[in-house]
C-alpha cells in the first residue's frame, strides 16, 4: 500500500502539466543533442544542465532526467545510422545496428533499439520503485576486490565482441586498457605515457577516442575507392520490425533488461559492462552465433535493453545515499546542490514529493520518448538517403563541435585526428574498434581496483578469492573463459576449412 | 592467395608487439612499487607484457595463413579528412567559431572525387550557417563567434 | 565542460531576450568567469551561486565556462594567459595555492601572473568516520587512531583533493602513518566509506553533511577554529588538541595580471553585493558554509590569503613527498 500511495503522490506531482512539459522538452532536448554525432550523454547533460537551474527543484531534476534518457535514445541513432557511439555503452549497439543499416534494416535497428529500451525503462522504473534501499544495501557490499572480479568478468566478455579472430580481440582489448591508462596516476600523482603532455595528463578523452576511432576510421573506410564501389547502400528497406524480428527480440530484451538492472545499481562501472555483459550473453545463448557482428537483431536488443535499464538503475545509489554512480548522476547532484537540495541519505523521507516524483517522471519520460522516436524513425532514415559526399562533411563539422564543447580544449581535436589514424589502421589490420573501446573504458578502473584491494587487503592476493561475492565472480569468470574459449577454437579450425 | 603468411594479420601482430614494447619501456621508468603498494608502473606493465605475447601469438598465426585481400587505402581521404579537426583546433579560438567550421567543412569536403569546388563551398556555408543558429545562438555553447584575428 | 546560462537556455526554450541592459564603460559585454572543474562540482556550485548575483549587480551576464583538468591548473592557465581586460576571470579554490607546490612545472607562476577580485567563502571540513566505527567520542578517536595507525584505512579522493590535504594534516598532526586510499573522485570514496570499506575520512560539509545528519557515516571533530551552527556537538580539532589541523577550502576569484584597476573594483564590489545576498547565503548554508564577510571579498585579503597559504601548504607537501606532475 505504501509503495501505491507513493507512486501515486509521484505521478501527482510528475504530470502536472508543467512537469509534463519539462519532461517532454528534456527528451527532446536530449534527442536532439545526442543525435548530433559526436556528442555523448555526459556532454549534452553538461551543455544543458544550466537551462535546468533557472526551474523549480522537481521539474528541473525531471527535465534533467528526461535529456538524460533522450541522449541515450539520440545516441543509439548515431551509433546505427552512421557507427559512431557517443558513449560506451552505444559502442555495442554500433556493432550490430550498424551492420542492420548497411543491409537497409536502419528503421528496424531504430525501432528495435527503441522498444528495448522502452520495455527496459519500464521494468526498472518498477524496479527502483520497490526495490531501492535493499538493493543499496547489497551496492555497498562491493568493494575494490568485488569490482576487480566483475571488471575482469566484463573484459572476458569482451572476446564474444568481435566476430574475427580471438587473439586479435584480446590484444584490442590489452592495447584499449593501456590506453586508458595515459595520464596520472591517481595514487602517486606520477604522469604515465603523456609525452609531456599537460593535456593529457588527465588521461585521453573519451569523445575523442570513441569519434577517432569509430567515425572518423568508417569515413575513411568507406571513402576508398570511391570510383569504383557503391560506398554505402542508400536502399532503406521496412521501416518497422517484422513479426520474426519481434520474436527474435523478445527474449534478449527481457535479459538485457534484468542484466542491465542489476549491473546498474552498482556504483563505480557496473553500468558500464551492462551493454557489453549483454551482448555477451545474447551471442552465447543465441541458435545462430555467426549472425553476430552482421546485423543480428538480438545483438541490438539486448545490448539497447541492458544499458537503459542500467542508467535507470543507476539513479538508485544518487536518489538512496547520494552517490553518483557515473558522471551523469555527478551532474545531478550539482543540479540537486544548485538547487538547495543536498542529496543524500535523508532524500526520500524529508522531500518524498521530489522522491517519487522523479521516479514516475522516469517511466513518463520512456514513453514520451517512445512516442516521440518512432515516427522519427524515418525522418532518421531518410538522412541514409542524403549523399555520402555531403553527410560526412557533416559529421566532421559536428564532431569537431562536440568534441571541443567537452572541455574546451583544442587539444582533443587533435587527438580525433590521430584516433581516426590508429582507427582506420586498425580497420586495414582486421582488428575491430569495440574491445579496444571497452578496454578503454575499464583500464583504469581495473587497476585502480586491484590497487586498491590490495592495499586494503595489505597486499595479500588472497583477498580475491576469500570474499565471496569476489569469489564467485572470479568462478564465473573462469567458467565463461572456457564456454567462449572452446567454440571459438572449434568455429576457426571450421573456418580454416571452409577457406580451402 | 598462395603466399606462405598472412601479411595482414603478421603487421596486425607486428603492431601490437610495438605498442607492447612502447608502453614496457615507459613502464620500466616509473616506480614498480610492490604488490601491497603498486607502483604507478606495475600494472602497465603486466599489460605490456600480456600485449607482447598476443602480437607474438598472432604473428605466428599469420605464417602458414592464407594472404586476404588488403583492398584500397583512402589517401586523398586521410589527406583531407584528418586535418580537418586539426583545422577547427587551430581556428577556433583566433578565427572564432564562425569562419573556423566554415574552414573545417570545406576542407573536409575535398576528402570525395564527388565533390566539385564549388559543391564543397555551398556544403560548407550551409553547415555553418546551420551549426552557428544551432550550437551558438541555440545551445549557446560559450565560443566566440568571430575572434581575436579579424579585424572587426 | 562547455556551460552556457539561464539567458542562453530560455532562448533555447524559444524566449529569445534581447542583449541586456546598456552599461556605461566596463563591463559592455558578457563576462566569462573559468571554473578549473567539471560542471556540477562543489567548485562550480559555489560559482554558479555568486556568478548569478554577480551578473545582476554588473548589468551583463557571467557565463559560467568549465575547463577542468589537471588539478584546476589547465583552467588556471588558461585564465593566467588571457586577455587582462575584466572579461575573463577565474574561481578558483585552495587548490590555487597548493598547486604551486603539487605540480612544479606550472605553465604560469601563480603568484604573478594573476590581479585579484576577492574571497569567496571558506568550507569547514569534517572528520569522519564509517558508521561503525569503535571510537564514541574525539579523544578516543584521537588515541585509538595512534593506537591501531597499521590497521587504519584513510580514504581521500586523489591527489590535491581536499580530503587528501586535510588527510595530510591528520596524519601530521597525530604523527600517524596511516594507510591511505585514494579514489577518483569523493564520490566512490564515501561509497566506500558508507559500505564500511574503508575506515575514515577528512571532507568538506559539502559531501558529509546529509550523510552525517541520516546517520549513514559517523562525524568525530569539525576543522573549523570555532564549532559549526549545523553540528553544535562536534568539537573543533583545536578543542580536541590538534590545533595545527585547521583547515578550510576556501574559494577566490582572480583576473589576469594587469586587468584595469576600475574593473577589479568593479567586480569587487559586484562579488560583495553577491555575498551580501540573503538567497545566497541561504543555499551556501544549506551546504554547511557561508559566505564571506565583506571585508574578506577584497582584492588585499585574497592575496594575503594566497599568500599565506603558499607558505603553510608548501612544507606540509615537501614532507609527504607527493607531487602531481
Amino acid at each position: 500500500m505504501d509503495l501505491f500511495s507513493n507512486l501515486a503522490l509521484g505521478f501527482s506531482t510528475a504530470a502536472t502539466p508543467a512537469n509534463l512539459f519539462f519532461c517532454l522538452i528534456g527528451a527532446l532536448l536530449g534527442t536532439l543533442v545526442g543525435v548530433l554525432p559526436g556528442i555523448g550523454v555526459t556532454a549534452t547533460i553538461a551543455m544543458l544542465l544550466p537551462i535546468t537551474f533557472q526551474l523549480e527543484p522537481v521539474s528541473s531534476l525531471i527535465m534533467l532526467a528526461g535529456i538524460y534518457y533522450g541522449a541515450q535514445y539520440g545516441g543509439s541513432t548515431t551509433a546505427i545510422l552512421i557507427n559512431l557511439p557517443g558513449e560506451s555503452s552505444s559502442a555495442v549497439t554500433a556493432i550490430d545496428g550498424y551492420q542492420m543499416a548497411r543491409n537497409g534494416k536502419a528503421g528496424t535497428a531504430l525501432a528495435i533499439a527503441a522498444l528495448g529500451s522502452f520495455f527496459a525503462g519500464t521494468f526498472a522504473t518498477l524496479l527502483v520503485a520497490i526495490f531501492a534501499p535493499p538493493l543499496t544495501i547489497i551496492a555497498l557490499k562491493f568493494g575494490a576486490a568485488e569490482y576487480f572480479s566483475l571488471m575482469l568478468l566484463g573484459l572476458v566478455s569482451a572476446i564474444a565482441l568481435a566476430h574475427g579472430s580471438v587473439p586479435k580481440a584480446l590484444a584490442m582489448v590489452v592495447l584499449g586498457l593501456l590506453l586508458g591508462l595515459v595520464g596520472t596516476d591517481i595514487y602517486t600523482g606520477t604522469p604515465r605515457f603523456n609525452f609531456g603532455i599537460t593535456n593529457f595528463a588527465d588521461g585521453l578523452n573519451f569523445v575523442a577516442l570513441a569519434v577517432g576511432v569509430f567515425g572518423i576510421a568508417e569515413i575513411l573506410r568507406n571513402l576508398e575507392d570511391e570510383r569504383s564501389r557503391k560506398v554505402i547502400t542508400s536502399q532503406v528497406g521496412s521501416l518497422f520490425p517484422s513479426r520474426e524480428d519481434l520474436r527474435k527480440m523478445l527474449a534478449p530484451m527481457m535479459r538485457g533488461t534484468v542484466l542491465g538492472s542489476a549491473l546498474g545499481v552498482l556504483p563505480g562501472g557496473g553500468a558500464i559492462l551492462a551493454s557489453f555483459a549483454a551482448y555477451t550473453v545474447e551471442k552465447r545463448l543465441s541458435k545462430e552465433p555467426h549472425t553476430f557482428g552482421k546485423g543480428a537483431v538480438a545483438g541490438v536488443a539486448g545490448p539497447e535493453s541492458a544499458n537503459n535499464a542500467g542508467a535507470q538503475t543507476s539513479f538508485i545509489p544518487l536518489l538512496t545515499l547520494g552517490i553518483p554512480a557515473n558522471p551523469v548522476m555527478a551532474l545531478m547532484v550539482g543540479a540537486m546542490i544548485i538547487q538547495g537540495i543536498v542529496p543524500g541519505p535523508n532524500v526520500a523521507s524529508e522531500q518524498p514529493a521530489l522522491f517519487w516524483g522523479v521516479i514516475a517522471s522516469m517511466w513518463i519520460g520512456n514513453l514520451m520518448l517512445v512516442i516521440l522516436n518512432l515516427p522519427l524513425i524515418g525522418l532518421w532514415v531518410r538522412l541514409l538517403k542524403v549523399p555520402y559526399f555531403v553527410l560526412f562533411p557533416i559529421i566532421l563539422a559536428f564532431c569537431s563541435i562536440g568534441v571541443y564543447s567537452v572541455n574546451s580544449n583544442v587539444f582533443d581535436l587533435y587527438s580525433v585526428a590521430m584516433f581516426g589514424l590508429l582507427g582506420y589502421v586498425l580497420i586495414k589490420l582486421r582488428c575491430e574498434p569495440a574491445p579496444l573501446l571497452l578496454g578503454f573504458v575499464l583500464g583504469p578502473l581495473l587497476e585502480e581496483n586491484l590497487r586498491r584491494a590490495m592495499i586494503l587487503g595489505r597486499g595479500d592476493p588472497m583477498v580475491f578469492v576469500t570474499r565471496p561475492i569476489s569469489a564467485t565472480l572470479l568462478a564465473l569468470t573462469v567458467v565463461v573463459l572456457i564456454v567462449v574459449l572452446l567454440p571459438s577454437v572449434r568455429a576457426k579450425r571450421e573456418e580454416v576449412f571452409v577457406e580451402d | 592467395m598462395k603466399t606462405a603468411f598472412d601479411p595482414t594479420d603478421a603487421a596486425a601482430g607486428v603492431l601490437f608487439i610495438l605498442f607492447g614494447l612502447f608502453f614496457g619501456v615507459q613502464s620500466l621508468g616509473l616506480d614498480l612499487g610492490t604488490a601491497f603498494r603498486m607502483g604507478p608502473g606495475y600494472f602497465p606493465l603486466i599489460l605490456s607484457g600480456v600485449l607482447i605475447l598476443l602480437g607474438a601469438v598472432i604473428l605466428a598465426g599469420s605464417l602458414g595463413a592464407t594472404a586476404q585481400d588488403f583492398g584500397a587505402m583512402a589517401w586523398r581521404g586521410m589527406l583531407f579528412i584528418l586535418p580537418a579537426p586539426i583545422v577547427f583546433g587551430l581556428t577556433v579560438r583566433g578565427l572564432g567559431f564562425v569562419p573556423s567550421i566554415f574552414l573545417t567543412a570545406f576542407v573536409a569536403g575535398f576528402a570525395s572525387l564527388k565533390m566539385s569546388p564549388a559543391r564543397a563551398l555551398v556544403l560548407a556555408v550551409a553547415i555553418t550557417i546551420f551549426s552557428t543558429l544551432v550550437f551558438s545562438y541555440g545551445l549557446g555553447l560559450p565560443f566566440r563567434r568571430f575572434g581575436p584575428w579579424l579585424p572587426m | 565542460m562547455a556551460q552556457f546560462t539561464r539567458f542562453a537556455g530560455l532562448s533555447m526554450l524559444g524566449l529569445m531576450l534581447g542583449s541586456a541592459a546598456l552599461a556605461q564603460g566596463y563591463p559592455e559585454r558578457q563576462i566569462t568567469m573559468v571554473v578549473p572543474f567539471s560542471a556540477g562540482g562543489p567548485t562550480d556550485t559555489v560559482a554558479r551561486l555568486v556568478a548569478e548575483k554577480m551578473s545582476e549587480s554588473l548589468g551583463q551576464q557571467i557565463i559560467v565556462e568549465n575547463v577542468g583538468g589537471a588539478g584546476g591548473t589547465l583552467g588556471a592557465g588558461r585564465v593566467a594567459s588571457a586577455e587582462a581586460d575584466g572579461y575573463t576571470v577565474l574561481l578558483h579554490h585552495i587548490g590555487m595555492a597548493t598547486s604551486a607546490t603539487l605540480y612544479r612545472s606550472l605553465a604560469y607562476d601563480t603568484l604573478n601572473a594573476f590581479d585579484y577580485v576577492g574571497l569567496v567563502t571558506e568550507v569547514p571540513m569534517t572528520l569522519v568516520a564509517r558508521k561503525d566505527f569503535e571510537p564514541a567520542d574525539m579523544a578516543a578517536f584521537v588515541s585509538y587512531v595512534k593506537e591501531n595507525a597499521d590497521s587504519i584505512t584513510l580514504a581521500n579522493a586523489g591527489i590535491g583533493a581536499a580530503s587528501h590535504l586535510c588527510g595530510m594534516l591528520f596524519m601530521q598532526a597525530l604523527d600517524a602513518p596511516i594507510v591511505t586510499v585514494p579514489y577518483k573522485g569523493t564520490g566512490p570514496a564515501m561509497t566506500d566509506l558508507l559500505g564500511g570499506q574503508v575506515d575514515i575520512m577528512c571532507d568538506q560539509t559539502t559531501n558529509t553533511s546529509e550523510q552525517v545528519r541520516g546517520g549513514t557515516i559517523k562525524a568525530y571533530a569539525v576543522t573549523t577554529p570555532e564549532r559549526l551552527e549545523i553540528f553544535p556537538d562536534l568539537p573543533t580539532v583545536a578543542e580536541a588538541g590538534l590545533p595545527g589541523m585547521e583547515v578550510a577550502i576556501w574559494h577566490g576569484i582572480y583576473a589576469p595580471k594587469g586587468t584595469p584597476p576600475e574593473a577589479i573594483e568593479k567586480l569587487s564590489a559586484a562579488l560583495q553585493a553577491a555575498l551580501a545576498d540573503e538567497g545566497v547565503a541561504a543555499k551556501m548554508a544549506d551546504l554547511g558554509t557561508a559566505p564571506s564577510p565583506a571585508e574578506d571579498a577584497t582584492p588585499q585579503a585574497l592575496q594575503a590569503k594566497l599568500e599565506s597559504e603558499i607558505d603553510r601548504w608548501k612544507p606540509v607537501i615537501e614532507a609527504a613527498g607527493v607531487y602531481a606532475d
